[in-house]
């Protein structure tokens, strides 16, 4: 169990609220204290059709805690569903509740007939962070509302990536995930975001098989839809910035989809016209790489696992850069923790990084602060990292949550451009040293 | 000044008489003249029954599910001989958090300071069998109850029960928690029981503060809805609870008192197991085995 001194870098299971939120018309329903959500829902871009402001909350209070909450959550569904106009009714339980053993099954399954689906997700705070309560609301999904088994079709493929709303690139990253399959030849779904929703979930389970781009959230939803389907998964842990790991991405879906000759020049041609661009662009700034020498070749990223790996292999395999020790910052549960270990060790050029599981700020900033960098250093991390950045002088960049200062709509790290967009993002702040 | 009303906590498994025994030691210490309220703190709510013609009153918690503040007088009735009764309540079985309902229920009736309005001599919580959770140890912590007694037989598994209290007592006696006066060993009527439960005090370092035989005056008065003392109050067995009462009224000192580990619990209980076995096979003479 992770021990948060300070700095919180996650929140509890219900902020998986978000994940429901991010579902075009799907609508949480919590299932908890006044405060939980008002708490959890306070980030840049959750206003819109459903604000965390409206979603409906059975407030609990000691009344249910004595006597149970079932029927105020009876109740509060039962009026959502009469006055909100969703698609998909999630039940969200908190702390409290999973406490005192509501029966929150029973009661979400009393609306089975009902026009408009109701399912629940256990999301207790103390069962785990929103990283894993994002999992658990997709098998809920998974699980309760996708009942049928259909035809598989060709080409389909469900792509599963970050966290909507925590991960501040989740939706930018979501279509650009989305763009390079689809130039690849097969068919991409997935379900957040604008022009999706319960119409892509339905066709979940048609999927020749799903895509993972994580290194370990989201493998426990994946697995269940292959044993609930038959779909197969291809679980690629890194998130390919930049072209070295886009390149060797789309290679490993093409295999993965078992192209034939055909699909696979065609693959080839879409990869190296877009690795010919992006080194067109990389050799037009080839000085700035080169001779901006305040930047030393030493950096660190303090972000979740996802973000850390991919930023590590970026840096080190597309820019040359070196590792120190690398941060991981979201409570990888134990069982994922070699692999990902491992993955830092599959770096370019013979090189290993190091890499500590922790969300003790302080430590992280201390070692940061003890380590050489034989130069200023270059800090990848969240709004956390600022002071430790200032302290050591550091060129830093925000891109984890708690991202503040910054305001992002839908760029994106991921892909060709994606890794032209992180070195924009490094660059400016090195060039702000000559101001 | 008001007078110290004395607060005692009366606890033990399930099913082990501690209503009965908690009903009818209220209703000894009114006859002697004292002034007592009887709280039950058992989502079951019929601790009271037998000092009210075996009527079940309205419960705190009920109350509360109803509006949301309650005064204190609103679920005091009285019952035999003038006693206060009340209950605690709770919710409907499998569903909701019965503990919380007991601090709910002790914490309206510590803010309200109805003990001193209404001049207690004693509240004696009789409290739902085994302290499974914070709630039901409520009245063992600071500021509520000053003595606790555990009613218990010799059956191993009340044993385990009494012992898992005083492992609560223990814990918050550091914390100006009550502390224990003793053990009230009921339905003894076989030696060997006695000899169990004097045992077990001697390891646990506590005492047997009364000695209760099982008795069929009990189940009739009980059957009638009554207490003992009010429905045969010249048997044996009420003098019995009188006895008991006499001693209640007049315990000052409780203690500390030490609770075994599990392991030791386990071979403590062998250790009779073999004697017992030992008698009922005859290697042990009957004549010692008293009226078994």
């Amino acid at each position: 169990m992770a021990k948060i001194l300070n700095q919180p870098r996650y929140k509890c299971a219900l902020a998986a609220m978000q994940t429901v939120q991010a579902i075009t018309r799907a609508l949480p329903i919590l299932h908890s204290g006044p405060g939980c959500g008002e708490k959890l829902g306070g980030s840049v871009g959750s206003s819109g059709f459903f604000s965390p402001h409206i979603f409906p909350c059975t407030s609990i209070s000691e009344k249910e805690v004595i006597f149970g909450g079932d029927e105020k959550l009876y109740e509060t569904i039962e009026n959502s569903l009469k006055i909100i106009d969703a698609d998909l009714y999630v039940v969200l339980t908190g702390c409290t509740p999973e406490i005192v053993g509501d029966n929150v099954e029973d009661v979400a399954g009393r609306f089975k007939n009902s026009e408009k689906p109701v399912i629940f997700a256990s999301t207790a705070g103390f069962k785990g962070n929103n990283y894993r309560g994002h999992d658990w609301v997709l098998k809920a999904i998974f699980d309760q509302y996708l009942t049928e088994k259909k035809p598989v079709q060709k080409g389909l493929v469900n792509i599963w990536a970050g966290l909507p709303m925590h991960d501040p690139f989740w939706l930018g990253n979501l279509r650009e995930l989305e763009n390079l399959i689809e130039r690849l030849g097969l068919i991409p779904n997935t379900i957040f975001g604008f022009g999706r929703g319960i119409e892509n979930i339905n066709k979940i389970p048609e999927a020749q098989f799903n895509l993972l781009v994580s290194p370990w959230v989201g493998l426990e939803s994946v697995q269940l839809l292959k044993e609930k389907f038959g779909t197969p998964y291809l679980h690629y842990p890194v998130l390919p910035i930049g072209a070295y790991e886009t390149s060797k991405f789309l290679r490993a879906v093409a295999d993965y989809a078992d192209f034939d000759t055909k699909e696979r020049e065609k693959a080839e041609a879409f990869i190296l016209k877009k690795e010919e661009e992006y080194y067109y662009y990389i050799e037009r700034y080839a000085d700035v790489f080169l001779e901006t020498r305040v930047m030393s070749k030493r950096f660190v990223v303090v972000s979740d696992a996802s973000y850390t790996l991919a930023v590590t292999k970026f840096l080190v395999n597309d820019l040359g850069l070196f590792p120190s020790r690398q941060y991981i910052t979201d409570d990888a549960p134990e069982e994922y923790r070699e692999d990902i270990k491992k993955y830092f060790k599959e770096l370019n050029y013979g090189i290993e990084a190091e890499v500590t599981f922790s969300s003790d700020g302080h430590q992280i900033h201390k070692e940061i602060e003890e380590a050489d960098f034989n130069g200023y250093p270059l800090i990848i991390g969240s709004n956390w990292e600022k002071s430790i950045a200032r302290k050591t002088n550091a060129h830093f960049v925000n891109i984890s949550y708690p991202l503040i200062e910054r305001l992002v709509i839908n760029s994106s790290y991921t892909g060709y451009g994606g890794g032209l967009k992180l070195l924009e993002d490094i660059y400016s702040v090195a060039f702000t040293r000559f101001n | 000044m008001a007078k110290k009303t004395t607060q005692i906590a009366i606890y033990g498994k399930g099913g082990i008489g501690k209503s009965t025994t908690t009903s009818n030691l209220s209703a000894a210490l009114s006859e002697m003249g004292y002034k007592v309220m009887q709280f039950g703190c058992d989502p079951k709510s019929d601790s009271t029954n037998t000092l009210r013609n075996g009527k079940y009153i309205p419960t705190v918690l009920d109350t509360l599910r109803e509006k949301n503040s309650v005064k204190a007088n609103e679920v005091i009735f009285q019952g035999f001989n003038g006693i206060y009764c009340v209950e605690a309540g709770g919710p409907a079985p499998g569903v909701g958090c019965a503990g919380r309902g007991i601090i709910t229920a002790v914490e309206l009736f510590k803010q309200q300071k109805v003990f001193e309005e209404l001049d207690l001599d004693f509240v004696i919580y009789d409290v739902l069998g085994d302290v499974v959770c914070g709630g039901f140890a409520v009245p063992i912590r600071e500021g509520i109850a000053e003595h606790v007694f555990t009613v218990s037989s010799a059956d191993f598994m009340s044993v385990y029960a009494s012992n898992n209290l005083f492992k609560g007592i223990h814990k918050y006696s550091k914390s100006g928690g009550a502390l224990l006066g003793g053990v009230i060993a009921n339905s003894i009527n076989a030696p060997y029981a006695k000899d169990i439960i004097d045992d077990f005090v001697a390891q646990t370092k506590t005492q047997v503060i009364e000695y209760v035989p099982r008795s069929v005056t009990v189940t009739q008065s009980e059957l009638q809805g009554k207490t003992t003392i009010e429905a045969a109050p010249n048997t044996a067995q009420a003098d019995v609870y009188r006895s008991l009462a006499k001693k209640i009224a007049n315990h000052t000192e409780s203690k500390t008192p030490a609770p075994l580990e599990v392991s030791e619990l386990r071979e403590w209980a062998a250790k009779w197991g073999d004697y017992l076995l030992a008698m009922e096979t005859g290697t042990i003479r009957t004549e010692q085995a008293g009226n078994l």
